[in-house]
């Protein structure tokens, strides 16, 4: 027998999540679609539900001296108009599926639903995100690399919701935002590519490449990144072929209804090189 | 099942309905909504498109738990307003709609776009109108439509 859950807390929403074993629910875009069979037929859900969509305390978005802050029930709609949020998660949000998906999904979700086409999820590892976990007991911190490990794959406790999503403050990062999909308008990705990169004077203080829909999960290689920082604009442009060929070991896509593995391949390594060499 | 209470076409409903189910089917099965249409079933098609709490929703994807207490507009209610009429004339001027499938989606969804901005480009009109398939490639002429509403103005 399968319960639904609808808190009218936050409070009540972990007590629940302590007690049960149940799928967290919030815009449905992905859930609703996984669990759907038949006009008229009710979704085939296999373990309790817990609704979270109308918890006002998970809908905010406010800075601090460290970063930015948006809460795990904050609509796409409500970040993509928000001035606090950097212009590189609101690119990837103005290309992201539909107009009304927009209106109803979350960035939280799309984190948990840790599909390797998750394109927001691709701008959150390059701006170093972080999720924080709740549950009864209290909190914790997890950078988002360390909380996706696998197609769909999180850690995730039983009795853990995520709150919120911290982005910290990069002022002086440049950023870079490529999608390659069917159509421009609800496709989903065959190639993602986030980069970033920060200046002083014609040196490259800080280098960021992410790419998405080309493996498990996102990939980001923290010590190739450090291999380049500290290089002038030009020894990064002599350089583009050998970053290139150090990234390539994690652009490992397959072949499926969207695109080939060829293809992808090809693409990704092309945009990389079109990021490198747009430095300046 | 529970007590699912909202408003739909500005009248208060109760309802007694399993949580996850789809608002589509609340809608066209059990509250006789069937201007509410459903194409796709799985979010990409926007024929089942109705305004929750004044924007454009998919209904197919939209579990009935989520609506409670809010504000739900189907075609049915929204066509007793004037805005309807101001929408459904530059349609009908502009050959905008021929089978007609998708039409209440891309109504629901050039009346959320006009409210949220009167004056919009053609772009943000095609933007605004992304997420709704229309299989009788009349793009052109809804587009056109739209911008023709915009171009008259008034109160939205």
């Amino acid at each position: 027998m399968v319960n639904h859950h609808i808190p009218s807390s936050l409070k009540e929403a972990l007590k629940i999540l302590d007690a049960h074993d149940c799928y967290i629910m919030a815009g449905g875009t992905d859930l609703m679609v996984v669990k759907h069979q038949r006009s008229g037929l009710l979704p085939n859900f296999d373990k309790d539900v817990c609704y979270i969509s109308n918890l006002k305390e998970l809908q905010y978005i406010y800075e601090d001296e460290k970063g930015v802050h948006i809460g795990a029930g904050t609509k796409y709609i409500d970040i993509q108009e928000n001035n606090l949020v950097p212009d590189l998660l609101k690119q990837i949000i103005d290309e992201l599926a539909s107009p009304n998906i927009r209106n109803m999904a979350t960035l939280a979700g799309n984190v948990a639903n840790a599909s390797p086409a998750g394109d927001s999820i691709v701008g959150l590892y390059l701006l170093d995100a972080k999720l924080e976990l709740v549950n009864v007991h209290g909190s914790r911190i997890v950078p988002i690399e360390d909380f996706i490990f696998g197609v769909r794959k999180i850690h995730r406790h039983k009795n853990e919701l995520i709150k919120e999503i911290f982005i910290p403050h990069h002022d002086d990062l440049n950023t870079y935002w490529r999608k390659v999909g069917s159509r421009a308008a609800e496709s989903i990705s065959k190639v993602t590519f986030a980069g970033g990169y920060e200046l002083d004077d014609d040196k490259v203080t800080d280098l960021r490449m992410a790419f998405g829909s080309v493996s498990v999960t996102v990939v980001r290689d923290r010590e190739i990144e450090k291999k380049y920082i500290g290089l002038t604009i030009d020894e990064i442009h002599e350089k583009a072929d050998e970053i290139v060929e150090d990234m390539e070991k994690y652009i490992t896509p397959i072949t499926d209804q969207r695109s080939t593995k060829e293809y992808r391949l090809k693409v990704s390594k092309n945009i990389l090189k079109d990021f490198l060499l747009s430095i300046e | 099942m529970k007590i699912i209470k909202f408003h739909l076409n500005n009248k208060p409903v109760v309802v007694r309905a399993d949580p996850s189910m789809r608002l589509l089917d609340l809608l066209r099965i059990h509250l006789h909504m069937t201007g509410v249409k459903e194409g796709c079933g799985e979010g990409a098609c926007g024929a089942c498109s109705v305004l929750v709490d004044g924007v454009c929703y998919d209904s197919c994807l939209t579990p009935v738990a989520n609506i409670i207490g809010k504000h739900v507009v189907t075609i049915e209610g929204f066509r007793n307003t004037k805005q309807y009429r101001r929408i459904a004339d530059a349609f009908a001027d502009f050959g905008a709609s021929q089978c007609g499938f998708c039409t209440p989606g891309m109504i629901l969804n050039t009346y959320a776009l006009l409210k949220k901005n009167p004056h919009p480009s053609e772009e943000e009109v095609r933007i605004a109108l992304s997420g709704n398939l229309c299989r009788c490639t009349g793009y052109n002429a809804i587009v056109k439509a739209v911008l023709e509403v915009a171009e008259k103005g008034g109160e939205w």
